[in-house]
């Protein structure tokens, strides 16, 4: 008996579904290398203010007439034709990319996850429905929306209250890139919210009386969340990136400092001071390589067997 | 047909029944592409307290399907077009979705197929069970977590306050399904549904599991209605039983009739393609273990008047014209067959 029970309290944990996929995912270098690069642009973002040698809106230099000069001890990475420190805007770009990544992200997961979710539990009629409102967001052209909103946008605040609204232009892109970044995420929660709807689980839940609620948001949303984990990380690659095109072309927020402004305001200078361009440039590759990186090793971690 | 299976109960039938369930002309359809296909048509049966049901019949007879009925959960495309389904005196086709809610785990609860996929395997045993009683009886987590070792050590589980924390993943599957009778014994329901409750697991977990089943079955005198195709599962664990074929019911007698003296032609055909342990079915004897010629209808389009007129033995020319009407032909023996004394009703 006493042999038993040591036995039994020694019984090894075997390991869950979560930690089963961080040993896979712990195994795959590509994602390994993106978890790293991922990491080290939100360690940036959250030290800039404390370790940028300068304020990203010093433009001191330009009057010292030390614009567009090449990296040295005082300018680690030089400085661009506006008399910007590229390290101190290159360090709190970070902050820009992942709150543009964080925040269109969570507005997408948020609406594709409702709408996805609704139609793949409801199934029939109200699918259908949900399924072409998502297809109809998916063929109009994220990019010229943007543009032309912001644009618009921008003239109709002036004068009233919201031109108050610090960063309201960083904020419109935000929330539009959330707006129509959904419907990918809508596809998979209804096919997850499909499968598990039916899974035995589900039932048994159902079967004791559990309200309907509680079998949407404790039952088979948790059980989604890998998949969807995936099209996250992806989608966050994706809004950094668009929100880079964005202020590229001259429709960003002139007070966010972000990498894609960096590009806009020196790409004409590209011969003169390259330091200006590569850096945003280098750190924009690295921090969406990161994510799709990221992402990918989460795919296999999840889904050993599309893996062949 | 002697018959050498040890029966659950050779008493007499009791004929002071009290059911407990009653369903009466229950019918569901399932509405197809291809048309309707009238997966339970028309069938009855009761339960009485503290009795076991066993219902036998191959797949695609309607067992299944009659039990989710029951619970008011068929799954689309199939709907409930009719009967009656009296369970304590009230009838749970008439119930409201929030009644029948506040009903399914407290008064009447359900035993899973396969306990490797009916346990969520993102909560520990003890989160997944506890939420019943956090549900129905509005007990608080710790009142809860104490049910719940409480019925683990019920259901033979060793260290129950240890398998507290543990996931479905780490539990073996006998273990499981032992888990799963835990949460259908979680609020002490009137009413057990066991459907296939054995099926996923290997034979010697089965015994075990049956066992368990006949046992607190008895401790708590709940009343079970148990879906299977095993006759030996019903023949082991069952008093009445009832044997459905197409849709319908054949016959229902206790399960010593069953065994002993069958009437309906498909009960009969059923038992007799048991194999059976003291005859050889190869070598010089030659003897081939008995089938049941043809397959079962196609329900989108039944065969008119009895279901099994095609397949029977003794079918005659009536059986194809009239449809046999459940008829008592002892006390506690009904048969729907026109060669055992049923009346008929034109296809």
């Amino acid at each position: 008996m006493a042999i038993e029970t040591a036995t039994l309290n020694a019984v090894q944990r075997a390991p869950g579904v979560w930690r089963q996929s961080w040993y896979r995912f712990r195994r795959n270098r590509a994602g390994m290398l993106g978890l790293g690069l991922v990491t080290l642009v939100v360690v940036v973002a959250l030290i800039a203010p404390f370790v940028a040698p300068f304020e990203p809106t010093d433009q001191s230099a330009m009057l010292r007439g030390a614009a567009r000069r090449p990296p040295d001890a005082i300018h680690w990475l030089g400085t661009d034709r506006n008399g910007y420190d590229v390290f101190s805007r290159l360090l709190y770009g970070a902050r820009t990319a992942l709150l543009v990544g964080l925040g269109a992200m969570t507005i997408a997961s948020l609406i594709g996850v409702i709408i996805g979710g609704i139609a793949g539990y409801a199934g029939g009629m109200t699918d259908e429905l949900l399924m072409r409102f998502a297809e109809f967001f998916m063929v109009i052209p994220v990019f010229i929306v943007i543009l032309a909103v912001v644009r618009l946008f921008g003239i109709v605040v002036v004068g009233t209250w919201m031109e108050d609204i610090p960063n309201l232009n960083l904020l419109t892109i935000i929330v539009l890139l959330g707006c129509f970044e959904w419907p990918p995420i809508a596809r998979m929660a209804r096919a997850e919210f499909l499968r598990l709807r039916n899974a035995e689980f589900v039932e048994a839940a159902v079967c004791i009386g559990t309200p309907r609620r509680d079998i949407l948001v404790r039952h088979i949303l948790p059980n989604a969340l890998p998949s969807l984990i995936v099209l996250v990380a992806l989608g966050i690659g994706g809004a950094i990136l668009a929100e880079t095109m964005v202020s590229f072309l001259g429709f960003g927020d002139p007070k966010a400092v972000s990498w894609g402004q960096s590009l806009y305001f020196n790409y004409e200078a590209l011969k003169v001071a390259p330091w200006a361009v590569l850096a945003p440039g280098g750190a924009l590759f690295c921090t969406v390589l990161g994510f799709n990186l990221l992402a990918d090793g989460l795919t296999d971690a999840f889904n050993p067997r599309l893996r062949q | 047909m002697p018959s050498t299976l040890v029966c659950a109960s050779d008493a007499p039938a009791m004929n002071t029944a009290d059911p407990l369930l009653e369903v009466r002309d229950l019918k569901v359809h399932f509405f197809t592409r291809d048309g309707v296909v009238r997966a339970v048509d028309g069938v009855d049966y009761s339960v009485n307290r503290a009795e076991t049901l066993g219902i036998v019949g191959e797949s695609g007879s309607g067992k299944t399907v009659s039990s989710l009925a029951m619970l008011r959960l068929v799954p689309p495309p199939a709907r409930t077009m009719g009967g009656q389904v009296l369970f304590e005196g009230e009838d749970l086709l008439a119930h409201t979705p929030k009644q029948m809610a506040a009903l399914r785990g407290r008064r009447i609860a359900m035993i899973f197929q396969n306990p490797a996929t009916s346990l969520n395997p993102i909560y520990s045993v003890g989160a997944q069970l506890s939420e019943i009683l956090m549900w129905h009886e509005k007990a608080s987590r710790r009142q809860a977590e104490e049910r719940v070792v409480e019925l683990l050590g019920l259901v033979g589980i060793s260290d129950p306050g240890a398998r507290l924390r543990q996931f479905p993943h780490e539990l073996s599957g006998g273990m499981k399904q032992r888990v799963g009778i835990a949460r259908a014994l979680m609020c002490n329901p009137s009413l057990v549904l066991a459907d296939e409750p054995t099926t996923a697991l290997d034979v010697t977990i089965q015994a075990q599991i049956l066992e368990l089943l006949a046992d607190l079955q008895a401790r708590f005198r709940m009343s079970m209605v148990l879906v299977t195709h095993d006759m030996g599962v019903v023949a082991r664990m069952a008093t009445r039983i009832t044997v459905m074929y197409a849709g319908r019911v054949c016959e229902t007698a206790d399960a010593g009739t069953i065994f002993s003296a069958p009437q309906h032609p498909y009960t009969r055909a059923l038992l007799d393609s048991m194999p059976r342990i003291d005859q050889s079915y190869s070598g010089s004897a030659r003897k081939t273990l008995p089938t049941i010629a043809g397959r079962p209808p196609n329900l989108l389009n039944p065969p008119p008047g009895c279901r099994f007129h095609d397949r029977c033995p003794e079918a005659m020319p009536e059986c194809r014209k009239m449809m046999p009407v459940e008829t008592t032909i002892a006390p506690g023996h009904s048969v729907s067959c026109l060669r055992r004394g049923s009346t008929g009703v034109a296809a």
